[in-house]
C-alpha cells in the first residue's frame, strides 16, 4: 500500500491481517487493548484484500476508509468524466503518467473506491450495487 | 387522532401534547461519520448540491437535521459511509457512554450497527469493539454497516447477550436491549396494537439477565450504558432497580444537551430506588426523536 499509493506503513503497525479463502480482514487495535481470544469470533475489522487472479485487490471499503492519505496513484475525475466512466465501464486515458495497477479514483474530497489502469485505459472497479447512488442505471 | 399509551397518562407530562407528536412525522437526522470525512467538507461538498443540514445538537456533535422530505439513504454520501441516517435519541446513548479512544468496549445487542460504528467514531477508530449480536439474520447489516462506514475495530460474536462468556472484563459496555419498542412509534408503518397488558414476562426476564451479565462483564472502575427504546417502566426503571438490588452498582449522572424527565420512583404501586431518579426518560414532544430509556450505570473499583 505504501508502494503503490504512498498510505504509510504506520496506519497498518497497530493491526493483524487475518487470513480466510482468498480474502484478506484487517483489524485495527491499540497495543494496550486485549485481543478477545477467550471468545468465539465469527468476523473481524474490515475485509481489506482479495485475491483476483494472481493479484491482490484492495477493497472498495479499504480504498475508501485510507484513500484519503493516500499520495500516489490517485485520479481525481471530474464529475462528467466519473458519469462517463460509471455508465460505460471503462475511458481512456492515453495521456496519462499512471503506472499500470490500481488506482483510487477520486472526485473533489471524495475517495470514490479503486480502479484498474491498463495501457492507457481506465477500468471502474466500483461495485455495481453503488451504482445507483451515482445516478447511474445499470 | 389515534389515541395511543393511554396507561402512562399520569407518568407523562403534558400528555395530550405527547400523543398529538405521536400523529406528526419524526425528524430525519444523520450522523457525520468522522472515521471517514471531516464534518466541515462534508456540510460545503452537499452546501454545494443545495443540501443545507441543520445542527441540531452539541456544536461539537456531528449530528444534523436533514432537510423535510429528503431521503439520506438514496445520497452518495450515504454509500461513501459519509453519513449514517440515525435517530437523535439513539445517537445520546453512545455519547452517554463516551469511551475513551483506547477503550475495550462490548456492545451486548448490536445490530443493525448504528450505535456500535458511532461507538468506533468515537474512540477514533482506537481500542476494540466486540459487537455481540446473537441473530444470525442480523449479521448481514451489521457487518454492512460496520463495513460501510469503515469500522476498523470491531469483532463480531454471537452470543445471547444474557450468557455472553465471563471470561473478558470491559471498560464499557452498552446494553441496547430488546424491549417493546414504543418510543419508535413515529416510524411510518409501524404501529402498536394495544393491548393494555405490557411486555411479555419472558421479555422482562431477558432484560434482566442481560443487566445483570453486563454488570458482571464491566471490570471494577468500568460503566455501562442501560437503553430502551420504550416508555414501559417495567422494562426500564424496574430492571434497573433489579440490578441495584442485586449487584454493588451505582448510578451515574446522566449530561444530556437535549431535555429529558427523571427516571421515575414509583409506578403501579412498585417503588424503586430513589438513585434511579438520575436515569433518563426522552419522550418525543420534548425532544422531537424516537423515545428513549437511558441509565448510565457505574462498578465502584
Amino acid at each position: 500500500m505504501e508502494e503503490r499509493f504512498g498510505i504509510p506503513v504506520s496506519e497498518f503497525q497497530d493491526g493483524l491481517l487475518f487470513t480466510h479463502q482468498q480474502s484478506w480482514w484487517f483489524l485495527k487495535k491499540s497495543p494496550s487493548t486485549p485481543l478477545p481470544s477467550r471468545l468465539k469470533v465469527h468476523m473481524v475489522g474490515l475485509k481489506a484484500f482479495q485475491k483476483v487472479g494472481a493479484f491482490v485487490k484492495p477493497t472498495t471499503r479499504l480504498i475508501q476508509a485510507l484513500g484519503p492519505r493516500a499520495t500516489k496513484s490517485r485520479l481525481d475525475l471530474s464529475a462528467d468524466q466519473l458519469q462517463s466512466l460509471l455508465a460505460q465501464g471503462t475511458m481512456d486515458l492515453p495521456a496519462s503518467d499512471l503506472e499500470d495497477g490500481y488506482v483510487i479514483l477520486c472526485l473533489g474530497d471524495y475517495v470514490l473506491g479503486p480502479g484498474l489502469f491498463i495501457r492507457g485505459k481506465l477500468q471502474s472497479q466500483i461495485p455495481r450495487k453503488h451504482l445507483k447512488y451515482y445516478g447511474v442505471d445499470k | 387522532m389515534e389515541r395511543a399509551f393511554e396507561r402512562y397518562r399520569d407518568i407523562i407530562p403534558v400528555f395530550e401534547a405527547f400523543q398529538e407528536r405521536l400523529n406528526s412525522p419524526l425528524p430525519r437526522h444523520v450522523r457525520v461519520n468522522t472515521l471517514k470525512i471531516k464534518t466541515h467538507l462534508l456540510l460545503q461538498s452537499l452546501e454545494r448540491k443545495g443540501i443545507l443540514l441543520k445542527r441540531a445538537s452539541d456544536p461539537e456533535e456531528p449530528i444534523f437535521l436533514v432537510p423535510e422530505g429528503s431521503s439520506p439513504g438514496t445520497w452518495l454520501e450515504y454509500a461513501l459511509g459519509y453519513i449514517h441516517p440515525q435517530a437523535l435519541t439513539s445517537c445520546l446513548a453512545s455519547l452517554f457512554l463516551a469511551p475513551e479512544p483506547e477503550s475495550y468496549v462490548l456492545d451486548m445487542c448490536a445490530a443493525p450497527g448504528g450505535k456500535t460504528s458511532h461507538l468506533a467514531q468515537l474512540m477514533k477508530g482506537e481500542g476494540l469493539i466486540v459487537a455481540n449480536e446473537l441473530q444470525r439474520k442480523r449479521h448481514l447489516p451489521l457487518l454492512n454497516t460496520l463495513s460501510r462506514l469503515g469500522v476498523m475495530n470491531a469483532v463480531l460474536t454471537a452470543y445471547p447477550a444474557q450468557e455472553f462468556p465471563l471470561k473478558e472484563r470491559f471498560d464499557c459496555i452498552l446494553a441496547d436491549v430488546p424491549c417493546s419498542g414504543e418510543g419508535t412509534f413515529r416510524y411510518a408503518g409501524r404501529r402498536f396494537r394495544q393491548t393494555g397488558k405490557g411486555p411479555s414476562r419472558n421479555l422482562c426476564e431477558t432484560q434482566r439477565r442481560i443487566i445483570l451479565r453486563a454488570f458482571d462483564l464491566l471490570r471494577a472502575g468500568g460503566r455501562m450504558l442501560y437503553a430502551t427504546c420504550t416508555y414501559n417502566p417495567e422494562e426500564n426503571e424496574s430492571v434497573v432497580d433489579y440490578l441495584l438490588k442485586h449487584r454493588d452498582a451505582e448510578m451515574l449522572t446522566l449530561e444530556s444537551p437535549l431535555p429529558f424527565l427523571p427516571g421515575l420512583s414509583i409506578w403501579n404501586r412498585e417503588t424503586y430506588d430513589r438513585n434511579i431518579q438520575q436515569a433518563a426518560r426522552f419522550y418525543p414532544h420534548l425532544i422531537d426523536s424516537v423515545g428513549f430509556f437511558m441509565a448510565k450505570i457505574g462498578k465502584r473499583g
